[in-house]
C-alpha cells in the first residue's frame, strides 16, 4: 500500500514538468545567486565629504579612506549637506574636515575631524566604523608630525589629529528599529503574494473560471475587481502589523503619516498586482505557491534588508534594484528612522509606482478571455 | 410541433457554426464542424466521450478559441453576443463559498441585471428558493445543476448552451429539467445541448451525431434514423450467446451487434440477406428464435455511426 502511494505521488510530480523545474532549478538558481551575492563586507560605500582645508594633509586622509575600495568619496558644499546626503540615502557615511585643519595640525594642536555613519542598519554601521580606521592609519599619519628644531621640547600627542565618529539617525544602533520596518514589508509581501497568487488558479482549478469567462466581463473589470479587495485587506493588515510594532516595540513615529500611508498603498498595490501576475502564470495552486516563495526569498536577502546593498557585488546589484522590496526598505527606514524628506524619497516612490504599472499591465495582457 | 415552431419563429438562424476546427497538440479534436440552429429549437449534439462535444460547445461560447472557422450567435460574433447567451458547463462552476442567492446575484450583475424580484421568481421556479441562503457547495448534485441553470438564465438570454445538462441526474429531475427545456424553447429560446443519452437525444428537435470530431449525421430524430442508408436492422429473439456474437462480428457486412436483454439487434449492410444471417445463426446455436427486419432506432444508428470498429468480444 505504501509503495503504491509513493509511486502515485512520484508519477503525479513527474507529470507536472513546471513543478519539476521549480523544485530543481529554483534551489540551484538561488544557491548560485546567494553564493555570489551575499557578503557582509560592504564595498564602494558612498561617502559625502566636506573638506574646508583642501591641503596635502586632508588629501592624505581622503586617500586613506578611498584606497582600500571600501569608500567612494564625493564632495559636498557644507556640513549640513553631509547629513542631508545620508538622510536621503544617497550616502551611508560622511567626513567633515574644518578649514583650519592644516593650521592646527602644523601647530601640533590635534585638530578634530568628524566621521558620520548612518545608524539605520547596525551591521553596516559597524562595518563602516571599522573601515573608517583607514583614515587614521600610519600610512596617513606618518607625515603629520612636526618638530621645530628651535622650539623647546614639547610633548607631541600620539595621534596628530582626532577623528570623532558620530552615528546618525539611530544613535543607539537599535536592532529592532532596523529590522522591524522591513519585517512589516516581508509580512505584507507574504500575505499579498499568496493571497492573490492563488486567486485565479483557484478559479481555474475549481472550474469557476470557465463559467465566469462566458459572461461579458471585461479584462480590466476582472483584473481590477480581483485587485481591489485584496489591496484593502493587505492595507488593513499593514496597519495592524505597524500598530503592533508601535505598541510592542516602540517603533518611532514616521516623519509624515501621509507619506507612510502613500507607501503602504503603493507597496500593497505592487505586491497584490505581482500576486495576480503569478496567479495568471501558474497552472496550479501549488505552482503559484512555489513562484511566490521564489520571489519572497531573494527579496529578503537581496533587498538590503538584512545584508547591506553595499555588500552586494555590482554584477548582482541590478537584481536588487529589480526587487520592489528594496525600495520599500529604503522608504520605510527613511520615514521612520531618518526623517527623510519627500523629495529624496521620490525616486523610490516612482520605482514602486512603476512596478504597479508594469504588473497591472502584465495582468491585463496575460489574462485571456479563454481557458 | 416542428411545423408549428417553424411558423411561430420563422426559423431565424440563431447559431451558425462554419467549419469549426480545433487541434490539440497536432491531434484534430474538432474537424470542420458546421451547424445551423434555428430560433426556438432544441438542438442536440450527440457523441460518445471524447468525440469533441465539449470542445465544440466551448468554442461556440468563446471559452476557447477555434483554430479555424467561425461562430455567429444571433448574427453577431461570439464576443458581441455574450449578453445574448447563457452557458452551463459540464461541471459545477458556481462559487461553492457563496450562497445560492449570492451566486445568482453575482452572475446577474455580470450582465447588469439587478431586478431582484425577477431573480427571486427564477429561484422559485427552479425550486431553489428554499435553499436561498444555503452555500451552493452544500447543495446536492441535482440542485447544483438547477442553480447553474438559473445563473445562466439570470439575464434572460436568447440562446442557452448546456453541456451534458443531465449527466448523473436522476430520472425524475431529468424529466423536470426537460419539461423546462421545452418551456424555454416555447418562449423562443434556442437550446444547444450536448448529450450521450439516447433518451435525451430523442427529445431534441434537431440532432447531430459527432464521431471523432466530425459530424456523421444531422437531422430530426426521425429522419436521422435513416442515416444508415441502405443498411438494415434485424431483431432476433436470442439471449446472450458469446460464440454467436463473436462469429457474427467476424462475418463480412456486419455493422453492429447489440444485445438488449433477450433481444439481439443486428445491423448489416444490404449485401447480407436475411437467409444468410439465419444460416449463420443456425450454425452456432440450435435454439429456436424469430428473426425479423425492423426499424432502426436512434441507438442503432448512433452506435453504428460513431463506433470506430465493431467491438470484438
Amino acid at each position: 500500500m505504501i509503495t503504491a502511494m509513493i509511486k502515485k505521488e512520484l508519477i503525479q510530480l513527474r507529470r507536472d514538468p513546471r513543478m519539476i523545474g521549480l523544485i530543481v532549478v529554483m534551489p540551484l538558481v538561488l544557491l548560485i545567486l546567494f553564493g555570489v551575492a551575499l557578503k557582509l563586507e560592504p564595498q564602494n560605500v558612498k561617502l559625502a565629504y566636506f573638506d574646508g582645508d583642501h591641503s596635502f594633509f586632508t588629501n592624505l586622509i581622503k586617500t586613506g579612506l578611498w584606497s582600500d575600495g571600501y569608500f567612494e568619496l564625493y564632495e559636498v558644499d557644507n556640513k549640513q549637506q553631509i547629513i542631508e546626503e545620508i538622510r536621503s540615502g544617497r550616502s551611508k557615511a560622511g567626513l567633515y574636515i574644518d578649514k583650519d585643519f592644516s593650521a592646527l595640525l602644523t601647530e601640533n594642536n590635534q585638530p578634530h575631524i568628524t566621521f558620520y555613519v548612518d545608524g539605520t542598519m547596525p551591521s553596516l554601521t559597524t562595518a563602516i566604523k571599522y573601515h573608517s580606521d583607514s583614515a587614521t592609519s600610519e600610512g596617513v599619519t606618518g607625515d603629520m608630525y612636526f618638530s621645530d628644531a628651535d622650539a623647546e621640547n614639547v610633548v607631541i600627542a600620539q595621534a596628530p589629529f582626532i577623528m570623532d565618529t558620530e552615528v546618525l539617525f539611530n544613535p543607539n544602533e537599535k536592532e529592532t528599529w532596523f529590522f522591524l520596518p522591513g519585517i512589516i514589508g516581508i509580512l505584507i509581501m507574504q500575505i499579498a503574494l499568496i493571497l492573490t497568487g492563488i486567486s485565479v488558479v483557484r478559479e481555474r482549478e475549481k472550474r469557476t473560471l470557465e463559467q465566469l469567462l462566458v459572461t461579458p466581463i471585461s479584462k480590466a473589470s476582472f483584473v481590477i475587481g480581483k485587485l481591489i479587495p485584496y489591496i484593502i485587506i493587505a492595507l488593513l493588515d499593514f496597519y495592524i502589523i505597524l500598530g503592533a510594532g508601535w505598541a510592542i516595540f516602540e517603533l518611532p513615529q514616521p516623519s509624515s503619516h501621509a507619506l507612510l500611508f502613500l507607501l503602504s498603498l503603493v507597496y500593497v498595490a505592487v505586491m497584490i498586482s505581482l500576486g495576480l501576475v503569478i496567479s495568471l502564470i501558474a497552472k496550479t495552486q501549488q505552482q503559484a505557491m512555489f513562484i511566490a516563495i521564489f520571489i519572497i526569498v531573494p527579496s529578503i536577502l537581496l533587498s538590503g534588508f538584512v545584508f547591506p546593498l553595499e555588500a552586494i557585488p555590482d554584477t548582482v546589484r541590478p537584481i536588487s534594484y529589480a526587487i520592489p522590496f528594496t525600495y520599500f526598505v529604503e522608504i520605510i527606514r527613511g520615514l521612520l528612522i531618518k526623517q527623510t524628506r519627500f523629495i529624496d524619497l521620490v525616486p523610490y516612490f516612482s520605482a514602486l509606482t512603476g512596478f504597479v504599472i508594469v504588473f497591472v499591465t502584465t495582468s491585463i495582457i496575460k489574462f485571456r478571455r479563454t481557458l | 410541433m416542428h411545423i408549428l415552431r417553424k411558423l411561430k419563429f420563422e426559423n431565424t438562424l440563431m447559431i451558425k457554426a462554419v467549419n469549426l476546427t480545433k487541434r490539440f497538440n497536432g491531434h484534430v479534436a474538432v474537424d470542420a464542424v458546421s451547424l445551423n440552429v434555428g430560433k426556438g429549437e432544441i438542438f442536440g449534439l450527440l457523441g460518445p466521450n471524447a468525440a469533441g462535444k465539449t470542445t465544440i460547445i466551448r468554442m461556440m461560447c468563446g471559452v476557447i478559441n477555434s483554430d479555424e472557422g467561425e461562430v455567429r450567435i444571433d448574427n453577431m460574433s461570439v464576443d458581441k453576443a455574450k449578453v445574448n447567451f447563457g452557458y452551463v458547463a459540464q461541471y459545477f462552476g458556481q462559487y461553492e463559498e457563496l450562497s445560492v442567492w449570492e451566486n445568482l446575484k453575482f452572475y446577474a450583475r455580470m450582465y447588469n441585471v439587478t431586478d431582484e424580484v425577477r431573480l427571486y421568481s427564477l429561484l422559485n421556479h427552479y425550486d431553489l428558493a428554499q435553499f436561498k441562503h444555503q452555500l451552493s457547495g452544500a447543495l446536492s448534485g441535482g440542485y447544483q445543476r438547477r442553480l447553474a441553470l438559473v445563473c445562466a438564465l439570470a439575464h434572460n438570454p436568447k440562446v442557452l448552451f448546456l453541456d451534458e445538462p443531465t449527466a448523473g441526474i436522476d430520472p425524475v429531475t431529468r424529466k423536470i429539467l426537460w419539461d423546462d427545456f421545452y418551456r424555454l424553447s416555447a418562449e423562443g429560446k434556442t437550446l444547444f445541448i450536448t448529450t450521450h443519452y439516447m433518451e435525451e437525444a430523442q427529445r431534441c428537435h434537431q440532432l447531430a451525431f459527432l464521431s471523432s470530431g466530425k459530424i456523421v449525421a444531422k437531422g430530426s430524430p426521425d429522419s436521422i434514423k435513416h442515416a444508415l442508408g441502405d443498411a438494415r436492422v434485424y431483431a432476433a429473439s436470442i439471449p446472450y450467446i458469446p460464440e454467436l456474437r463473436r462469429s457474427l462480428l467476424n462475418m463480412e457486412g456486419i455493422i453492429l451487434v447489440n444485445q438488449f436483454g433477450n433481444e439481439l439487434r443486428i445491423v448489416v449492410t444490404s449485401a447480407i440477406a436475411k437467409s444468410n444471417l439465419a444460416r449463420k445463426i443456425n450454425s452456432v446455436t440450435s435454439i429456436a428464435y424469430s428473426l425479423e427486419i425492423t426499424e432502426p432506432n436512434l441507438e442503432d444508428v448512433f452506435i453504428a455511426l460513431t463506433q470506430e470498429q465493431p467491438v470484438k468480444p
